[in-house]
């Protein structure tokens, strides 16, 4: 390839990854603007810029109990997960890898069934009786834990098929170490990257979750996306402030840990 | 008085048997190769005596202890996979030291047999790296290391050439059986590869089916197959069945026959009987495809020039040298 080629080439790859930039980033900025525009309603660019939306969203203690809310559940969910979820996928691969094919299957149910038709139905099993927890933050850390399942599964099996378990796992054995020591010393930290790709993934996602959230707990515990449907009639730049601020959030979190999740050895 | 002894060793996999009636002794300090196919049961065996698999029936003993209700930990033995089986996530000391690690040994003590034993196989400036910066070559050397520092009283090794180039293999495989002769360590090889079978070993077990069909030292193996699987399976044998062996011997013959290809010569004196299908070039042999008294044969002959070779289609006389021939079941 000539050279000339290589830069239309090059030019060509560029304004794609730009194009998608702005698309992605469009909406995001817009609403950043508006967020610290002071007013922005008849003219084409704001009257002028302050940051009195954020003070007051960051002073609002109803939001400040929305956001505690919904960061105790994300990691109530997330911690269910992965207490159960890593020793589920060992104990799967190492002894019963037939029940692969089956796991496959249940982790596509929380997608198969829409959200608003499973939390009818979780209403009617929780509502109620021995086990009413409709209303408790009880109910969201299950019901996210399923949601979880299919991103954290998924992500760690891949990760689990790229090491060689079994013989990891034998040579482990092979040199002293109890079964224990050798999931704990040799295994697990091998899947750090899987697991922290899919611990991610699921908190992103279920930090905006809404469906759920709403029909089953609603304003009894308000988690942040209740509370900002709960503020749509007010002003909009106090919820671009607050979907900013959640944006932010998450983007923080994920660079914290893609930095401290950085491998020494790369 | 042998170090270690298999007795009647049995394993089946639901239902269909493994191998049986295993039974073998190795003295210490030896190399014994178990050589076959794939599916013979050599690696279960391998395994079964790691104590991985469990067995169904039988005995091994180790310096005269029966290991079998022992688990793997418990057993003293060191393996080294096909796949390397280095930790990802260890530097190449770490991965050496996991086993002293489990052992409770000292820091400073673990220290410097981690550095003896890399130095033994030549690492010792890779010991910061991690296995993915090292080559196929270097990995399998850090597993040996890795299982040759705990000091195991029986080394194992299942297949550790075959994921390697050919070269490396080679030196390697020289590498392997040094460090065992300089450590005076008992070591089980398992390959199907009957080269390195043939020049590593004192003693070969070939497999079959999960049996031992034939246990011997390299001469023995090569030029006396006890049967047809054996011929077959090492060497490049010509096997006739009687009939044909009659016919091309011209005297009555009641069993199979099995002939070594570099046993037959062939030369322009003589009656002009074979004529020459064709040949290939092997490097320091050739190896020609000919057929005498419509029996075909493959005849290996040395490559001493390129004046000396015969063309496809040429009439030869081939010459049998009949003390080698060997009668096989």
């Amino acid at each position: 390839m000539s050279r000339a080629e290589a830069g239309t080439a090059s030019v060509y790859h560029r304004s794609v990854v730009y194009l998608l930039f702005i698309i992605l980033l469009l909406p995001l900025l817009g609403t950043f603007v508006y967020s610290i525009a002071s007013s922005w309603s008849a003219t084409v660019l704001p009257s002028g810029f302050t940051f009195k939306w954020y003070l007051q969203l960051w002073s609002d203690p109803r939001f400040l109990t929305a956001f505690g809310h919904s960061l105790l559940i994300c990691v109530g969910a997330l911690v269910l997960s992965v207490v159960l979820i890593l020793p589920l996928l060992f104990v799967v691969h190492y002894h019963f890898p037939k029940l692969d094919a089956l796991m496959n299957i249940l982790i596509l149910l929380p997608f198969a069934v829409p959200p608003v038709v499973s939390s009818v139905g979780l209403l009617q099993l929780y509502g109620s009786g021995p086990m009413a927890m409709v209303g408790t933050p009880w109910i969201l850390i299950g019901c996210y834990f399923t949601v979880a399942l299919p991103f954290m599964y998924r992500a760690i099996t891949n990760n689990l098929q790229a090491i060689n378990l079994h013989d990891l796992m034998d040579a482990a054995q092979l040199l002293g170490a109890s079964t224990w020591q050798a999931a704990f010393l040799v295994v697990l930290p091998n899947l750090r990257k899987g697991l922290l790709v899919a611990l991610l993934l699921s908190f992103s996602f279920l930090f905006g979750e809404f469906v759920f959230a709403n029909i089953l707990v609603g304003t009894r515990y308000e988690t942040l996306q209740v509370f900002l449907n709960n503020m749509r009639n007010s002003s909009g730049h106090f919820t671009s402030a607050l979907v900013i601020s959640y944006f932010l959030f998450v983007l923080v979190l994920t660079w914290v840990a893609t930095f401290l999740n950085k491998d020494k050895s790369q | 008085m042998s170090f270690v002894s298999v007795e009647q060793l049995q394993k089946t996999y639901s239902g269909t048997p493994v191998f049986s009636d295993i039974n073998f002794t190795i003295s210490k300090g030896e190399f014994v190769t178990l050589l076959g196919p794939s599916g013979c049961g050599k690696s279960t065996l391998l395994r079964c005596i790691a104590g991985l698999t469990p067995v169904d029936q039988g005995k091994i003993l180790l310096d005269g202890q029966d290991i079998v209700p022992l688990n793997p930990q418990k057993r003293g033995i060191g393996m080294v996979f096909q796949s390397y089986a280095l930790f990802p996530n260890m530097t190449v000391e770490q991965n050496v030291a996991f086993g002293l690690r489990m052992q409770k040994v000292k820091a400073d003590d673990s220290h410097k047999r981690v550095a003896e034993v890399l130095q033994l196989v030549e690492l010792n400036d890779f010991a910061k790296r991690y296995p993915h910066q090292l080559s196929g070559g270097q990995c399998q050397r850090v597993a040996l290391a890795r299982s040759l520092v705990t000091r195991p009283r029986l080394l194992l090794l299942d297949e550790p050439l075959s994921a390697l180039d050919a070269r490396i293999r080679k030196h390697l495989r020289e590498q392997i059986r040094q460090i065992q002769r300089e450590l005076g360590l008992t070591t089980i090889f398992v390959t199907h590869d009957q080269e390195e079978a043939l020049t590593m070993s004192d003693r070969i077990f070939l497999m079959n089916k999960g049996r031992i069909v034939q246990s011997g030292n390299a001469e023995n193996l090569y030029a006396s197959p006890v049967d047809v699987f054996a011929a077959g399976f090492i060497g490049n044998y010509n096997l006739l069945d009687a009939e044909t062996a009659s016919r091309l011997l011209q005297r009555p013959v009641t069993s199979r026959i099995a002939i070594r290809p570099e046993t037959l010569g062939l030369s322009l004196q003589g009656e002009p009987d074979t004529l020459i299908h064709n040949h290939s070039l092997l490097g320091n042999v050739i190896r020609y495809r000919v057929e005498v008294r419509g029996v075909e044969l493959v005849v290996d002959v040395l490559n001493r020039s390129p004046a000396d070779l015969y063309p496809d289609g040429q009439r030869v006389a081939l010459s049998i040298d009949t003390s080698t021939l060997c009668e096989v079941a």
